[in-house]
């Protein structure tokens, strides 16, 4: 389609003998939010390094923006932001001098490093080196830096992993503002959870292929199993009632467990991602 | 490649050069080595001269090393081999004797006997090898006045301008000095690759030639402005200046390609410190043949800053010029070009 963001074909790479992406093809729209999802090891982040110039495919082609990455890959790497999985900011440098570094790389004359700092919740610690950051906040400096350059299409390698709740969150927020503002982002993860907030679309990638590509509730409706737990009385205890819904006979099946027994609770159970992706692969996320 | 690009990473590099801690451990660590490279040199002198000897005959006396020491003889095939040896430093002097030799001593008449010199040689030791080829005369022929000596210094004659013990030392120091920006210069490259800063950089319109540009401007930029600084100090830059710089210049891009080498086998700063302190003992061997002349033989001209060592020692200590030293500055900046593309192809393999 004219208006992807990304569109691989066919990406291939190899270390070796061993290949770590098997031909994969995808694209991601603009505004929209692609999880990657896989256990380690299952080529999320070769892609990644592929689709940011990192690495160069073996076989296959990939467009951001519309742009060859193997013939205008520079011009490519001026519209994207880059946040990487392990923490690689100028350790001795302040966050508002490893900002304006790049800034500057980038040509952003009217940036303001402090107003960035604020949307990901460091105001104040501008002027601290960042080697006395923790590592929430390095994280949130690295989502910082991905964005100086209000890039079209946001590639962030596993932004949340290890940090706690509060600076997750706030990784969160940035990329649902990126969104809005019109990116379109890239997001490895193997957060299942993560995954199903925020993104619109998910890939399943597991030994180097595409298992799955669909939105999260195409996926829950098309490989989950929806059912009721009714909880009931029994005697001087409790049972548990389960009914299968999206059966013909759901209805009737409802219908008469009120009827005959004493319901104590009712609570509604759906598949989450993570139980699809063992459906799919045999293999979970660790 | 992007100027305002290299400006930014010029400014980040010299920003993070200046703040950085390491100067203080390299210079303490640095101390530490001269003092123990101090202590590790003999304490004993041992003055044992070679001598290259030509002659269509030549009498036993000049072919059998004295057994008290001191001398060594070696017998050359001819006189352009002996010439060329001295120059090469293979001999701290040649003696080359006339073809009658053996009857003018049969017949108690001195014979005249050519001593060829390097130019660099001191005075002391030429009077040092005078009084030993008097002395294998003497053994020859029992007479105290068996030959007549003619000396020859190949090249430029330095003999009547003797150098200062401190103004030899002005090569050496600048060596020294550029070779202490080349180890700061690793380490900030080893953490760029290590941090993995430098792939940060690399997903940004900065481009690899970008960055080595960056980089051996800011390396060549610092290394160059202290060996100035120093020479300028030591007032070495009083005759031929202009050479004088562009040596210096080609010295520093040479420590800078030397860095980038080291930077590309480094993973942290001690690595850093063992694979350079291996090349800053390389670097510096060619500067003690200027300390202490007739104590490195010719190999030491397969190192590069044997090139800027002689250049900077002879146009400062003996007013050679562009005639004399435009051999010396083409090869320096051939090593310089060789070790800029392995350095930057090494250091291309360990970023990507």
């Amino acid at each position: 389609m004219p208006n992807d963001a990304i569109v691989a074909e066919k990406l291939e790479y190899r270390y070796g003998n061993l290949v770590a992406v098997k031909g994969i093809s995808f694209t991601v729209g603009e505004r929209k939010i692609l999880g990657f999802l896989g256990p380690n090891g299952a080529g999320k982040t070769t892609t990644f390094k592929m689709l940011t110039g990192q690495l160069r495919p073996r076989s296959g082609t990939a467009t951001l923006l519309g742009m060859d990455i193997s013939r205008d890959l520079e011009k490519a790497q001026a519209r994207i932001g880059v946040c990487f999985e392990t923490t690689n900011l100028y350790e001795q440098m302040s966050a508002i001098e490893n900002l304006n570094l790049f800034a500057k790389i980038f040509r952003m004359p009217d940036f303001s490093a402090e107003a960035l700092l604020d949307r990901v919740g460091l105001s104040g610690r501008g002027r601290d080196r960042v080697a006395t950051y923790s590592k929430g906040m390095k994280q949130r400096l690295m989502i910082a830096r991905s964005i100086i350059n209000r890039p079209d299409i946001l590639f962030l390698d596993e932004p949340t992993a290890g940090l706690d709740p509060a600076s997750s969150e706030r990784i969160r927020e940035v990329i649902l503002e990126e969104r809005e503002r019109g990116a379109s982002v890239f997001l490895t993860t193997h957060d299942m959870v993560e995954a199903d907030k925020l993104a619109d679309t998910v890939a399943f990638m597991n030994s180097g292929e595409i298992a799955a590509l669909d939105t999260p509730l195409n996926l829950k409706r098309k490989y989950g199993r929806r059912a009721l737990k009714v909880t009931v009385a029994a005697g001087d205890g409790l049972a548990d009632r389960e009914i299968t819904l999206d059966e013909p006979e759901t209805a009737d099946a409802v219908r008469d467990l009120f009827a005959s027994e004493n319901v104590v609770t009712v609570h509604s159970e759906e598949a989450t991602l993570e139980d699809i992706f063992i459906r799919l692969t045999g293999r979970g996320l660790a | 490649m992007n100027l305002h690009i290299v400006r930014a990473l010029v400014g980040k590099d010299l920003a993070m050069y200046a703040r950085n801690r390491l100067f203080m451990y390299l210079t303490l660590a640095g101390l530490a080595l001269f003092i123990a490279v101090y202590f590790v040199m003999p304490n004993v002198v041992e003055d044992t001269y070679k001598i290259g000897v030509y002659g269509e005959t030549v009498p036993p006396a000049f072919t059998q090393t004295p057994p008290e020491g001191g001398l060594q003889l070696a017998r050359v095939g001819t006189d352009a081999a002996l010439r060329q040896g001295v120059l090469d430093g293979d001999y701290i002097a040649g003696v080359a004797l006339p073809p009658d030799v053996m009857e003018k001593f049969a017949a108690g008449q001195p014979a005249d006997v050519t001593l060829y010199f390097a130019p660099d040689v001191p005075p002391e030791a030429r009077q040092a090898v005078e009084l030993a080829v008097r002395e294998l005369a003497y053994q020859q022929t029992g007479q105290t006045l068996a030959v007549n000596l003619t000396g020859e210094v190949l090249g430029v004659d330095t003999l009547s301008q003797p150098v200062a013990p401190r103004n030899r030392m002005r090569p050496m120091l600048a060596v020294l000095i550029l070779m202490m920006e080349m180890l700061a210069l690793a380490n900030l490259l080893a953490e760029e690759a290590e941090r993995g800063t430098a792939r940060a950089l690399m997903v940004t319109p900065v481009t690899a030639t970008d960055l080595f540009a960056a980089k051996g401007i800011t390396g060549t930029g610092l290394a160059f402005v202290q060996a100035v600084f120093f020479i300028a100090i030591a007032g070495g830059l009083g005759h031929e200046a202009g050479l004088i710089l562009l040596a210096l210049v080609l010295g520093a891009v040479l420590v800078t390609a030397v860095a980038f080498i080291v930077a590309s086998v480094s993973r942290d700063f001690m690595s850093v410190l063992g694979w350079g302190m291996l090349a800053f003992i390389i670097a510096t061997i060619p500067s003690f043949g200027v300390l202490f002349p007739g104590a490195v033989t010719g190999w030491v001209k397969v190192i590069p800053t044997y090139y800027l060592v002689d250049a900077v020692h002879r146009a400062a200590n003996f007013n050679a010029g562009w005639g004399d030293l435009w051999a010396d500055l083409v090869i320096l900046a051939a090593c310089c070009a060789a070790a800029a593309w392995l350095g930057i192809f090494a250091l291309r393999r360990r970023l990507s």
